[in-house]
């Protein structure tokens, strides 16, 4: 099974490299406005067609899809940071530190997910650096619970408690002694984040609270695409298989992580 | 015993909810810089500007601030349109009924699709009718419904004709909107289902219903389908809650006149009291919808209730 799941998602990475190849080997600038090439159909110079403002749109789709790489990894990665952090200090620490942090998780987790990031990011205004504050603010999370439940059963295993009676410090303890162990779970919630995110980067670019025009995004391609919708099909379907494609990828990556590491998912 | 934890779950649901109005109430003073210019630009009137700090009540230390609020909430006075200039919370309740109706729609299908899926898909465990399923179960998870939308509405409404494209007045409007947010839910419950029922088959109790000689057919649908029913139903009402996030992005798509929709115009109009209220009523749904899938899951498995 880990196989097969392992060969679809390299089928579904296939897209999305394909556009990231092509569109540096055509050397597009999918800034360029010609209003001359206004919603044209695929040709040599355009091989996915133009945009409304005549813009080439696989250029554009490959933007769209190395910033939603760029939001999704960054996303990730002080996500996890802030998340494993404040996770382990408080499975460590216990007591009302540990009850105060988990109260402020489960107010996180009052929202529907991406409700939060909506009104966070529509809040502190347009711009990438708000959209990701706005979706980190949601998705550490995550990553705090499942830390803060691996550090609780890994409290009082005999390695750990020999480490403390060595004198060996908190820090050290949880560095070298904690996060190896705890890693494979937290890996795992990773790459299913990383799919959270690039949906969700997406769905706030199309609603218009992400990513502004000219920047290209996904989701904002998306839109656009819709309104046209009768005009010109291909400007809905591209971006949105370019985003599918990728997010199946990174799902079904998380997929075969979890049965490679034998991650047991219910511990949260 | 089943009262006490009950009413004990209830009352931990008050601080969550507190909690959820504080943070609420702070989205506010996330806007950078001056509310009052983000709203009327910088080049306003001083009177103007002057009105409307007074109106949100911003020329106030911020703990009166909060103070004021929390007790409007509890006193239905959520404050006002800076729009329309019309209470929020009525502004709020008459687009519920919208929202309702879609979400119910949506759970409706989504259960009549997943059950079948998920008991087919464990009945057949490990062939590829199990891996067909889970694959639609997968694509449903990771289609993002912002675009599932516009590919519904341009293969149906555009092309086919069959359905209407937007909006909710015509007969079949229901349709695209509900399969849209359903889809998502479905593919959750499904796997839930698939994996909820195998385990139930895997129990002791069940493989004392085989040496009894029980048929396999009562064992699926009665000893079995009893213990799958547990998580199943906690999931669905979990979702009863989700399905409104969900609801925000699906009804942009649609321009189905309910509350995520209004959420999103209240955004674009920087009306940010009414975004405070959308935002809070949802989350109150959501807490809700929690707070029944805890006690359902008390109810029906008992053994929750020692943990």
């Amino acid at each position: 099974m880990s196989k097969l799941v392992a060969d679809l998602a390299g089928g579904c990475l296939l897209l999305p490299l394909l556009v990231l190849v092509v569109a540096v080997v055509t050397g597009q600038d999918g800034h360029a406005i010609d209003l001359d090439a206004v919603l044209n159909g695929i040709s040599g110079a355009h091989l996915l067609g133009t945009d409304a403002l005549g813009r080439d749109v696989l250029a554009r789709l490959s933007e769209g899809l190395q910033l939603s790489l760029l939001v999704g990894l960054t996303v990730v990665l002080f996500g996890s940071m802030v998340g494993i952090s404040i996770g382990m200090l408080a499975g460590w620490t216990g007591g009302w530190v540990d009850a105060l942090l988990m109260r402020v998780a489960d107010i996180v987790l009052s929202f529907p997910g991406i409700l939060l990031a909506i009104a966070l990011a529509a809040m502190l205004g347009p711009g990438i650096d708000n959209l990701v504050m706005a979706l980190v603010a949601v998705g550490w999370v995550g990553f705090a619970r499942l830390s803060r439940s691996q550090v609780l059963s890994f409290k009082s295993v005999p390695f750990v408690e020999a480490a403390i009676a060595n004198g060996s410090g908190v820090p050290y303890i949880a560095v070298r002694h904690l996060l190896p162990n705890i890693a494979a779970p937290l890996l795992v919630e990773a790459s299913f984040g990383l799919a959270a995110v690039i949906i969700g980067e997406a769905g706030l670019s199309f609603l218009g609270v992400g990513v502004q025009s000219p920047e290209a995004s996904l989701g904002t391609m998306i839109r656009e695409g819709t309104s046209l919708m009768l005009v010109s099909p291909s400007l809905v379907v591209w971006p949105g298989l370019v985003l599918f494609s990728l997010v199946m990828a990174v799902n079904l990556l998380g997929d075969a992580l979890r049965d490679k590491l034998d991650v047991r998912m219910d511990c949260k | 015993m089943f009262g006490r934890i009950v009413f004990i779950r209830i009352l931990q649901a008050i601080p969550t909810l507190l909690g959820v109005a504080t943070l609420v109430f702070f989205l506010l003073h996330l806007v950078p810089g001056d509310p009052v210019d983000a709203l009327l630009g910088e080049t306003a009137m001083a009177a103007d500007r002057e009105a409307l700090r007074q109106a949100l009540h911003l020329d106030q230390p911020i703990l009166y601030q909060y103070g004021h609020y929390l007790s409007g909430l509890s006193t239905g006075d959520w404050g006002t349109s800076l729009v329309d200039h019309r209470p929020v919370l009525e502004r709020i309740v008459e687009r519920v009924p919208a929202t309702a109706k879609l979400a119910f729609t949506s759970l409706l299908l989504a259960v009549l699709l997943a059950l079948p899926l998920g008991y087919w898909a464990a009945r057949h465990a490990g062939k590829s009718q199990d891996a067909a399923a889970m694959s639609f179960s997968l694509l449903g998870v990771s289609i993002p419904n912002f675009w599932l939308g516009p590919l519904l509405m341009l293969v149906f409404a555009v092309g086919l004709g069959w359905l209407p494209v937007s909006g909710m007045d015509q007969p079949g409007s229901m349709v695209l909107p509900a399969v849209t947010l359903g889809t998502a839910l479905a593919a959750i419950l499904s796997r839930m289902t698939r994996s909820s029922w195998l385990e139930a088959m895997s129990t002791d109790a069940v493989r004392t219903a085989r040496a009894f000689g029980v048929s396999e057919h009562y064992i699926w649908w009665w000893h079995a389908a009893r213990l799958a029913a547990v998580p199943v139903i906690t999931m669905f009402a979990l979702q009863l809650g989700a399905v409104l996030g969900g609801a925000v992005i699906t009804e942009t798509v649609f321009d189905w006149p309910g509350l995520g929709l209004l959420t999103i115009e209240a955004i674009q109009r920087r009306d940010y009291p009414l975004v405070q209220g959308c935002v809070l009523i949802i989350a109150a749904f959501y807490v809700l919808a929690n707070l029944l899938a805890d006690v359902l899951g008390l109810w029906l498995d008992p053994r929750q209730r020692y943990v």
